[in-house]
């Protein structure tokens, strides 16, 4: 038995009507409205103004990654969506049947296929060859990975992601980290030394990013159990103390300033995004939460890209504006 | 009494592990069949799987003698089932919801008959579901189970955050929707309601029967509820 047409967009006609009221809720009032149309123009600008100042290689090479990424994360918002409507949503009958999940899947990629080729077009139009080529298959290895895995390991992951996430924030994690990071050092010790830079400012961000992770659920209990921001803040970025002790010094050793500078960088870059995620976690629900943080980001890269040396007072000027409303959070409820 | 719902030796895992071991059960048709269980003993896995949410790992599943355990949207399809309140989307009202599930909102009233005054909808349509309270939503996610017209339902502890009224109200109107011809499955965690309402039930402990409730016993539970409930709660315990 085949879903007809109509019912077969049922189902994301309704995460669409979900999707539109959220929006609008979220930019009810007209200066919300007026700053969020204002921050996309000003992205857009420094977006297009980027990829101009480069040449094709290079916007290409950013256009292959950005457009995998995209595609990547595409596809599993899109699975994970699917697998939600399957198990907890109100028409569950209709998403488990295939014909509604592959008209999803075109759907929802349509629209991904479209923000992205906008986006190439005000960025470098000359670059939708690539773009648009990355997407797929980032959407593509999406799709297989999610196939592939078994549906009854879904729990056995869960778990695992839990201890995962766990140990991450001890700091035994963050000096996993930094030997990480040393034994790559010795290992690489043939290369040029810009590739080692490279390297290891790959290895930084890619180190910092998984042990400043913040679970939502986790920030709003120690905010309801009356945990203040800064303690919230420690507990999770635990783990970076010992990394930035060990991995700063020992790039220094090896690779000299212009290296642990970097990496030092990736760190203080990625303990303000987690202090603002938390902060923002402690106001909001996590959807808003991450897209204000994005906001501020998005803003922070401006601040770097166009006044340097203002960034400092706009990241103080974030963090204060966050931690000032979400002190008179704790202990409350909802 | 011909079986709406037959399972035999019915397996379901959850990250690996059982946690409803080679369970048989049969539900008659135009009955109310109650689950009682500590925590953690499989009602909800077994709920869920029936209702599609989950696959069964191994056994039979028979539902108005059509073979269902390898299609869960089929089971889907065939029983209306409330999900989580907790789940349900905030930036909807509840007539989306409704409207969603069941189509108009004149099919919706005509489908969830008694059910829509016991539960008080007409008073939360134009509500957000963001902005409902627990038992507000729980209210919602028990007339989704209704809107789509199924004569086969099951809901995982419906009394669970419904005020005094409410919960005699919907008692009450799920009573009558029984005596009309609805086949129920509920998991309950009040004895008082099983002994009071369920036609047949089950006991689950660690994923196996512990006990079968038959039609006799709860009759007789009805008429003795303390002797019962204090039965129950030594088995329980045990």
């Amino acid at each position: 038995m085949g879903a007809s047409d109509g019912r077969r967009g049922h189902l994301f006609r309704l995460d669409c009507r979900i999707a539109r009221n959220a929006t609008r809720a979220a930019l009810a009032g007209r200066r919300d409205r007026l700053n969020a149309g204002f921050m996309l123009v000003v992205v857009l600008a420094a977006l297009h103004a980027w990829f101009a100042g480069r040449s094709w290689q290079i916007g290409a090479w950013a256009a292959l990654g950005g457009g995998a990424c995209a595609g990547v994360a595409a596809g599993r918002l899109i699975a994970a969506r699917l697998h939600f409507h399957g198990t907890d949503g109100l028409l569950a009958a209709l998403a488990l049947r295939p014909s509604t999940g592959r008209h999803y899947r075109l759907a929802a990629h349509g629209i991904g296929v479209a923000i992205l080729a906008t986006i190439t077009l005000i960025a470098r139009p000359s670059l939708l060859i690539v773009s648009l080529p990355a997407y797929l298959a980032g959407a593509a290895v999406a799709h297989l990975t999610a196939m592939l895995a078994p549906s009854g390991a879904v729990f056995a992951k869960v778990r695992l992601g839990w201890t995962i996430r766990i140990w991450l924030h001890r700091p035994g994690a963050g000096m996993t980290a930094a030997a990480a990071v040393l034994l790559s050092l010795v290992v690489t010790g043939t290369l040029s030394s810009n590739a080692r830079i490279a390297i290891v400012g790959i290895e930084a961000v890619i180190a910092t990013l998984a042990l400043t992770s913040v679970d939502h659920p986790t920030v709003r209990f120690m905010t309801v159990a009356g945990q203040g921001s800064w303690r919230i803040v420690a507990h999770h970025g635990r783990s970076m103390l010992p990394f930035v002790l060990l991995a700063v010094p020992i790039t220094w050793l090896i690779l000299g300033p212009l290296a642990a500078g970097i990496v030092a960088a990736a760190c203080g870059a990625m303990l303000l995004l987690m202090t603002m995620r938390i902060l923002a976690y402690r106001l909001h629900g996590r959807r808003f939460a991450d897209l204000l943080v994005s906001v501020f980001a998005g803003m922070l890269i401006l601040t770097a890209y166009m006044l340097p040396p203002a960034l400092p007072v706009a990241a103080l000027a974030i963090l204060w504006h966050l931690h000032r409303r979400a002190a008179a959070k704790t202990w409350l409820l909802g | 009494m011909t079986a709406a719902l037959r399972l035999s030796g019915v397996t379901v895992e959850r990250g690996g592990q059982p946690v409803v071991e080679a369970l048989d059960l049969s539900v008659p048709q135009g009955s109310w069949f109650g689950v009682i269980g500590a925590n953690g003993s499989g009602k909800t896995s077994l709920l869920r799987a029936l209702a599609g949410r989950l696959p069964f790992a191994g056994g039979s599943c028979r539902i108005e003698d059509q073979e269902l355990a390898a299609d869960r949207a089929a089971r889907a399809a065939r029983f209306g089932f409330a999900p989580p309140g907790d789940t349900l989307p905030d930036a909807l009202r509840v007539r989306d919801v409704l409207e969603c599930v069941g189509g108009t909102m004149e099919e919706v009233r005509a489908r969830t008959g008694s059910v829509y005054a016991a539960l008080g909808l007409g008073a939360l349509l134009d509500c957000w579901i963001g902005d409902c309270s627990a038992g507000m939503r729980q209210r919602v996610a028990i007339a989704a189970a209704f809107a789509g017209g199924h004569r086969l339902v099951i809901l995982d502890e419906p009394f669970n955050w419904l005020d005094p009224v409410a919960v005699f109200d919907l008692r009450r109107a799920l009573r009558q929707q029984v005596e009309d011809g609805l086949t129920l499955i509920t998991a309950l965690h009040d004895l008082g309601t099983l002994a009071a309402a369920c036609d047949t039930g089950l006991m689950l402990a660690g994923g196996k029967i512990a006990m079968t409730l038959s039609h006799d016993m709860l009759r007789a539970a009805g008429a003795d509820p303390h002797a019962f409930e204090q039965r129950m709660i030594e088995i329980l315990r045990s």
